[in-house]
């Protein structure tokens, strides 16, 4: 369950409220206090107090799309490109590997897909259902990993509980937000982004793919982390 | 100078973080180089670009199958009822014809496996099975030994039956290899699994959610047609037969992933060829109200001709067309009594 407060604040529309960042902020304003660790990954990076919902968050049409897909599953396509990144960065950093994040992303999804009917709007956004539904399926997965491929020698998958902190959601809408901001870098700085960080390949391999110096490359990987700390800082005002 | 520095020890620390198995680097040492780390650190959860696509792919398959369910759902109570004056007693708009040998042996398989139940046999001269017709839950198959005008042409049906894995393990013990054993895995949402039959037909035998098994329900066997230029099969069917497509998927590169076709009240399914599903150019059984009309609009929408329109002494107005996939369609009015 995504923790919040027992009741909506005064003078919040409901529309209000569906913008789950928001929302995040006001319980994280509530209870500030020192980051709780939360797991190996993701706890406690420093994201900008002030960090709040991205324009992608959550929409005032959101509702408008929820029932449409509702109505018509083609129409799921809207809800996936809107919470892809965010669900996705919430299971990255709860998983050891890209190819179990994978997994249970695409597991979440096809759950949402066949659960749609399921939702009903009563002041729980949509994100916080898919993070619940996320949620859960980390905790399978750990446990089936775990059956499947049992490595005593290994720390555990900090796979955590169910339960989703307040925090944990604000590292977790920054990495999403970062995650949609490396699509408009510029693309040669888009393309060293992927094949450093995703394909982890060596700057003299990608030098050599790009047909650039391994200089060349350094500045592009410097260039671009840049941008997107410039775009961070300007999306939380 | 000092900017080519930063990016030298932006990359140390990107190094560091990529090779390393602890989850955060050593303690950068200032404020500049540290807030650029912490960005490279939540780059590396950065989700691949083709995997998004992949996944999105497959939810728009799995939204087209479970719209294709509640649609055929939909068109087959009072529309079949008003319909069926133009079908022969017992067949829906689409039925597969399959032409394989040894037909009567393939007919046994459809028994033991499917619980299929044998209608009509019309033996040839020689012995073998001129015609023959087996119904399967709510649909039917019909069945030849074909001849040298009609030469042998499995297919890929698509089957609704109750208990999938029951089934499955029926056709591999009447000799059907595995593509893979039922699971929920299958983007359709349904419960799925694929067989091989030793005839060469290909069979998908699923469950839908909240299916329950009914005369005027979903239909227990729809034909799929593994196409290539797929998407070329959408116009051709509305054209020449007054199809409507519902929920078709395509791929970024316009490839059709899954659509389902409604004629009359029946439907079958297409995708574009790919692996294992290769085109397997077949036979079907299509019943409409006028087959004259539709035999010339076929020709019109680039079919060739097979047989034209005439009265066959089983009671239908029948002739018959070939696509430009090497597909045969049967065209049928049955006359009445």
């Amino acid at each position: 369950m995504l923790r919040r407060t027992d009741s909506k604040p005064q003078g919040y529309s409901s529309v209000t409220f569906l913008i789950l960042g928001s929302y995040i902020v006001k319980a994280t304003m509530a209870t500030r206090r020192p980051a709780r660790k939360l797991s190996a990954k993701g706890a406690g990076e420093g994201v900008p107090a002030e960090a709040r919902a991205s324009a992608a968050a959550g929409s005032p049409n959101e509702r408008v799309l929820v029932e449409a897909a509702q109505n018509d599953a083609a129409k799921f396509d809207a809800l996936y490109e809107l919470h892809f990144e965010r669900v996705y960065a919430f299971v990255a950093s709860r998983m050891r590997d890209r190819a179990s994040a994978e997994d249970v992303t695409s597991d979440v999804f096809h759950k949402a897909l066949a659960n749609l009917a399921s939702y009903e709007w009563r002041g729980v956004p949509f994100a916080a259902w898919l993070l619940r539904i996320a949620a859960n399926a980390i905790v399978d997965h750990t446990k089936r990993a775990a059956r499947e491929f049992p490595a005593p020698n290994d720390p555990p998958e900090p796979a955590g509980d169910a339960d989703v902190q307040a925090s944990e959601m604000r590292v977790i809408e920054h990495r999403a937000q970062l995650f949609r901001l490396v699509g408009q870098l510029p693309a040669v700085q888009k393309q060293v982004v992927y094949e450093r960080f995703v394909e982890q390949r060596s700057i003299k391999e990608i030098a050599r793919r790009l047909g650039k110096t391994e200089g060349a490359i350094k500045q592009l990987q410097l260039r671009a982390v840049q941008n997107l700390r410039a775009q961070m800082e300007g999306s939380h005002g | 100078m000092a900017k080519r520095s930063l990016a030298l020890q932006l990359d140390e620390v990107v190094q560091a973080m990529l090779v390393s198995l602890q989850p955060r680097p050593e303690r950068a040492p200032d404020r500049e180089l540290a807030s650029l780390a912490r960005v490279a650190r939540g780059l590396r959860d950065l989700p691949r670009e083709e995997f998004r696509a992949t996944l999105k792919s497959d939810l728009q398959r799995r939204a087209s199958m479970s719209e294709s369910t509640a649609a055929a759902k939909a068109g087959t109570g009072e529309e079949q009822a008003r319909a069926v004056h133009y079908m022969r007693p017992g067949l829906s708009a689409i039925t597969p014809y399959v032409i394989v040998r040894p037909a009567d042996r393939f007919i046994e398989f459809l028994k033991s496996a499917f619980g299929g139940v044998e209608r009509m046999r019309m033996p040839a001269p020689d012995g073998s099975i001129m015609h023959a017709e087996v119904a399967i839950g709510n649909g039917a198959i019909e069945v030849s030994d074909g001849n040298e005008q009609y030469p042998t042409a499995p297919q890929a049906i698509h089957l609704y039956v109750d208990d999938p894995d029951a089934t499955y393990a029926r056709t591999l013990q009447g000799g059907a290899s595995s593509f893979y054993a039922p699971t929920d895995e299958h983007p359709s949402g349904d419960r799925w699994g694929a067989v091989k039959d030793p005839f060469g037909n290909h069979w998908y035998i699923a469950k839908p959610r909240g299916w329950t098994p009914e005369p005027g329900g979903l239909r227990s066997v729809q034909p799929y047609l593994h196409l290539r230029e797929a998407h070329k099969m959408i116009p051709f069917l509305e054209a020449a037969f007054g199809a409507e497509a519902m929920g078709v998927h395509t791929s970024p590169q316009d490839a059709v992933l899954h659509a389902t076709i409604r004629i009359g009240n029946a439907t079958l399914e297409i995708d574009e060829a790919h692996g294992e599903n290769q085109p397997m150019p077949c036979h079907l059984h299509v019943y409409v109200p006028d087959t004259d009309a539709v035999y010339a609009q076929a020709l019109r929408a680039g079919a060739t001709s097979i047989e034209a329109p005439r009265n066959a002494p089983y009671g239908d107005r029948a002739a018959g067309v070939k696509d430009a996939w090497g597909n045969s369609w049967f065209i049928a009015t049955n006359l009445g009594k």
